[in-house]
């Protein structure tokens, strides 16, 4: 959500829907997305099961100030274009998700990863994997040679108790 | 909290209790902690995961309300504010909610693939709680007046997986008017008023010197005002929830009295709710409400060992 401008809601057609599905299959083997995309600025993506159509938003939109549609659920990289989840990204398509799976050890990381950590591990891998603690999906990290950089939000990481 | 303060509050509490005993029974309860209830999320967990999830952090878990196994409470000790702070939290796998707070939405009963409209929806407790019902089918549209507040809401249904929202930011009449211009209509309405907030002293007593009578006779006009705009964008045979956490009858039975005056097809329905309700009044001060009144719920704290609330179910007849 934007408060500085107002930025128009883009429901993304077939064909860019098409872009970000093949994108999802082959990063993560995601064959489905349960809805529209509604893309807000540049690269946040957002889920949405909103039973209005297009143009019925579309209408609504001309004269009240939406200021956001379904669940922000995946950004694109800015560098490479490729897609990395939130945490309810993966938490929606926990069941599709095939490939590029990191599986946490135990929970001291898992509480090192909620905290916004990074985890000192090396997968072998270069990429954006998703993050697994038991049945719990907590979004994207992106694997380098030794580590495992985290991208959860400030205000979703685990606080220290004080 | 200092009553004596404040006298004409406790003069209007004394005369909405029964008796001596209640209203002993009623000032007792607010000094007395409340309890840490929360809901569970179904749209990313169920009750018996999330129970044993908790438990295995040695919290002892009750499900205090018959057939709703998603009311969770914590009967254990816990640090101050480690209810909002836990991992399940963080993940969406509950949301931390008053009692009370939870009834306005088992009255309206929201069903898959219904056009609903929470007119002040933030925080947003009870718009989770209708997506989670609605299964995130269907169209929930979420107001709020203030981009703050805003802000706060959309945190909350993005922690929750809230997927069906469209979240709007206007004056909730407003809104209404704009709506109505669109033929866009509802199958039910969420109206959980801004109010005096003289339900939540016991959880939050800071507020209690604020009180004062002029801002129950403004918030009354407001509630008016955004009452009578929802009813306008309810759909013939639609439902429409009224609730505010006080029980200042200005700001709770006056309200539906003037919509059932001023709207010839309007009815209050019986509510059954799964905690002890009383009756709405019929009469408060020199007014004499409808006899429709009697079928509004006013919850009191001492009945329940919860908050306070008030809540009308309203239906659009053909």
């Amino acid at each position: 959500m934007d408060n500085q401008k107002f930025i128009p809601l883009k429901i993304m057609n077939e064909r860019e829907r098409k872009e970000i599905l093949d994108k999802l299959n082959e990063q993560f083997g995601i064959n489905e997305i349960p809805g529209k995309i509604v893309a807000r600025g540049k690269d946040r993506l957002f889920l949405s099961s909103v039973g209005l159509s297009d143009t019925e938003l579309k209408n609504i939109e001309d004269s009240i100030v939406i200021e956001r549609v379904g669940v922000y659920f995946a950004k694109v990289d800015d560098l490479t274009g490729k897609i990395r989840l939130s945490i309810e990204g993966s938490q929606i398509f926990k069941n599709q998700i095939k490939k590029n799976i990191f599986e946490i050890q135990n929970n001291e990381d898992f509480e090192k990863w909620m905290k916004g950590q990074e985890l000192n591990i090396s997968t072998g891998k270069k990429d954006f994997l998703i993050m697994k603690y038991k049945d719990n999906f907590v979004g994207t990290g992106k694997a380098s040679a030794e580590k495992i950089s985290n991208f959860i939000p400030k205000n979703r990481r685990l606080k220290e108790r004080g | 909290m200092n009553f004596e303060s404040k006298p004409l509050f406790v003069e209007r509490m004394k005369k909405l209790l029964e008796n001596e005993e209640d209203a002993k029974e009623y000032f007792e309860i607010l000094s007395k902690p409340e309890l840490k209830s929360f809901r569970v999320n179904t749209l990313k967990t169920t009750p018996e995961k999330l129970k044993e999830m908790l438990e295995k952090k040695n919290w002892k878990i009750k499900q205090p309300i018959k057939n709703h196994p998603e009311i969770m409470v914590v009967d254990s000790k816990l640090f101050p504010g480690e209810l909002g702070r836990s991992l399940e939290h963080i993940l969406g796998y509950y949301y931390v909610q008053e009692i009370t707070s939870m009834l306005p939405i088992l009255a309206l009963n929201p069903k898959p693939e219904e056009n609903i409209l929470d007119l002040a929806a933030s925080p947003g407790s009870k718009t989770t709680q209708i997506a989670a019902l609605m299964k995130n089918a269907g169209t929930l549209i979420a107001n709020d007046v203030k981009l703050q507040r805003i802000k706060i809401l959309a945190s909350n249904l993005e922690r929750c997986g809230v997927t069906n929202e469209v979240i709007t930011k206007s004056d909730g009449a407003a809104l209404c008017r704009k709506l109505k211009m669109k033929n866009f209509l509802f199958d039910k309405i969420l109206v959980d008023a801004p109010c005096s907030g003289e339900g939540t002293f016991r959880s939050m007593p800071k507020t209690f010197p604020a009180w004062n009578i002029k801002k129950i006779y403004s918030l009354s006009r407001i509630q008016k005002n955004l009452l009578e705009n929802a009813i306008e964008v309810l759909k013939p045979n639609g439902e429409i929830v009224y609730s505010t956490c006080t029980h200042a009858p200005e700001e709770n039975e006056e309200i539906i009295n003037y919509v059932l005056e001023k709207f010839k097809n309007i009815r209050v329905e019986k509510i059954t709710l799964p905690v002890k309700c009383r009756s709405g009044i019929t009469k408060w001060n020199d007014e004499i409400f409808s006899d429709e009144l009697k079928n509004t719920c006013r919850i009191y704290p001492q009945d329940n060992n919860t908050e306070g609330f008030f809540i009308a179910k309203l239906k659009k007849i053909k």
